[in-house]
Parts: structure tokens; C-alpha cells; sequence
């Protein structure tokens, strides 16, 4: 039921803007709740990568200086990863395309996190 | 001794290791005829940490007491009392390797010496054949013990460093390879 309603929250968000490709809410620990990813993606290795990518943004943002962590964004030359907290226990991240209007994606993916933090 | 109930991985640890009251005995009663050599071999040990290019930097204007803080260790290696205090001692050793950023390279080369060269002095000095053989038995494990003791201490300081949790680090270690 729970995962359903995660599941249900991340196709809301993926739907919102044709540059999400793809997207997953992970535990702290790394363990995948629910995602929408394209089928030759590994959700063990995306889990714990996203999991650990918030982690060390978090200790980093601490250590210099740069008060609560909001996100942790990474740029390709594919697009875009970009992760942040869903409540305390909880990692969103989605992917998203290279011509992807971030300001637009910041806000649908705040407003996800917020979702989901409320049914984990 | 050597129970554990509130520390799950040492506990298991020590089951599986077959760690119990029996090596604390064997080790007591063979010690009296170990302790003379492990002068000796301190001074064997560091003659060979001498001779590397990456461990000898490590030694540099403080050898003595790197000595003599070995020295004691392998005293309490044989001393046949493992008790909390002993696992705490060990604990302490991982934090101060970590401290003065000893690679975790160090510390498995040094138990591999020390595997390979105390079963000999052992064989040679305990008189009783079985006995002898017990007391390797028992050394290999609490070797083990220490090393598993100060490796835990390089993985929470990992932990720590990267804000991750045992589980995620578990997990880390264990995603499939691509």
C-alpha cells in the first residue's frame, strides 16, 4: 500500500516535466522503497549510490560551513541527478535531461519530497 | 569473557571464531613460557617494518616507544584475561591508528608477521606438544579478534567521515560490480 502510494507520487512527478526521465525514493540506509527507472538501471546500485551521495553532501555542507543540505546536484553530459531529502529518512532523486529547466524541476521536485516525506 | 550480547558483530564474531574461556586458560598457562621471547621479536618486527619503504616513514624519531607499546600489547596477547577492558584496549589501539592515519595496510601486514612468527616460538618453547598446538589455535584467534577489533575503528571512522550509516556501508561494499 505504502509503496503503491510512493510509486503514485513519483509518476506524478515524472509526468510533470518531459525532462524527468526517471526518478526513486531510497531509505538513508540505501534501501529502494519505490522508482520509476528504465529497466537497464540497477535500483540496488542507484539506492545505495543516492543514499551515500546525500550522505557525504550533508557531512560536507556541515563541515564547511554551508548550513542544512536542501540538495545534491550532479551534471553530465546526459543530463542531470539530483537528490535530496524526503523527510529525515529518505532520499528523492531524479534524473533528468541536459536541456532540462532546473528552476521548474526544483520546485516539482521539492513539492514530490514533501509528498513523500508524508506517507514514509 | 568474551561475551558480547550487547555488540551483535563481536558477538558473532566470537562464535563463529569458536572464541571461549578455553583460549583465555591455554594462553595463561603457556605464557610464562612465551613472555621471554616477546622482546625479541619486537625488536625482529620492527627490523622488518624498517626495511619498507612505506611503513618505515611511519616509525621515524619514535621507534622506542613504538616498541614498548608493542611490547605490552603482546604481553596482553598472553595474558589469558580477554574481558571488556581487553576489547576496549584493542578499540583504543584501532582509534589511535586512525588518529595518526596508519593505512589499514599496516595493521593486516603486521598480524600476517605476527601469524607467521609466533606459532614458532611457541612450538619451540611449550614443552607439552598439545598444549603448544592449542596455544597456536588460540593465538590465531585472538589475532583475529584484534584485527577485526581495529579494522571496526577504520570503518566507523569511514562511516563518520561520509555520514553513513553501518547499513549503507555494508551495502556499498556489497553492490554488485558493473
Amino acid at each position: 500500500m505504502r509503496a503503491e502510494m510512493l510509486t503514485s507520487i513519483l509518476a506524478e512527478l515524472n509526468s510533470s516535466s518531459a525532462d524527468i526521465e526517471a526518478s526513486a525514493v531510497v531509505s538513508t540506509d540505501g534501501l529502494m522503497m519505490a522508482a520509476l527507472l528504465p529497466s537497464n538501471m540497477d535500483e540496488d546500485r542507484v539506492g545505495a549510490m543516492s543514499a551515500a551521495l546525500l550522505s557525504l553532501g550533508d557531512r560536507t555542507a556541515k563541515e564547511l560551513a554551508r548550513g542544512t543540505l536542501e540538495q545534491v546536484l550532479i551534471k553530465g553530459d546526459n543530463g542531470y541527478i539530483l537528490m535530496t531529502y524526503a523527510g529525515s529518512d529518505a532520499v528523492l532523486t531524479v534524473m533528468a535531461k541536459s536541456q532540462a529547466k532546473l528552476g521548474l524541476i526544483f520546485l516539482d521536485v521539492k513539492r514530490a519530497a514533501e509528498s513523500l516525506s508524508k506517507v514514509i | 569473557m568474551l561475551i558480547h550480547k550487547q555488540d551483535l558483530s563481536l558477538s558473532t564474531f566470537c562464535h563463529i571464531g569458536g572464541l571461549c574461556a578455553e583460549d583465555q586458560d591455554v594462553m595463561a598457562r603457556v605464557a610464562p613460557f612465551i613472555t621471554p621471547h616477546l622482546a625479541d621479536l619486537t625488536e625482529d618486527f620492527y627490523a622488518v617494518l624498517l626495511t619498507d619503504e612505506q611503513t618505515a616513514p611511519y616509525l621515524k624519531d619514535r621507534i622506542d616507544t613504538l616498541k614498548k607499546t608493542h611490547l605490552m600489547w603482546m604481553n596482553d596477547l598472553f595474558s589469558g584475561n580477554y574481558d571488556e577492558a581487553f576489547i576496549k584496549r584493542q578499540e583504543k589501539i584501532g582509534d589511535v591508528h586512525v588518529k595518526v592515519r596508519v593505512p589499514p595496510l599496516f595493521v593486516a601486514a603486521s598480524m600476517c608477521f605476527l601469524r607467521a612468527a609466533i606459532p614458532p616460538i611457541i612450538n619451540q618453547n611449550v614443552p607439552d606438544a598439545t598444549e603448544s598446538s592449542s596455544a597456536v589455535a588460540s593465538l590465531m584467534r585472538l589475532l583475529d579478534l584484534c584485527q577485526f577489533l581495529i579494522d571496526r575503528k577504520y570503518s566507523e571512522a569511514l562511516m563518520d567521515n561520509l555520514g553513513i550509516s553501518p547499513a549503507l556501508l555494508v551495502r556499498l561494499q556489497t553492490l554488485k560490480t558493473t
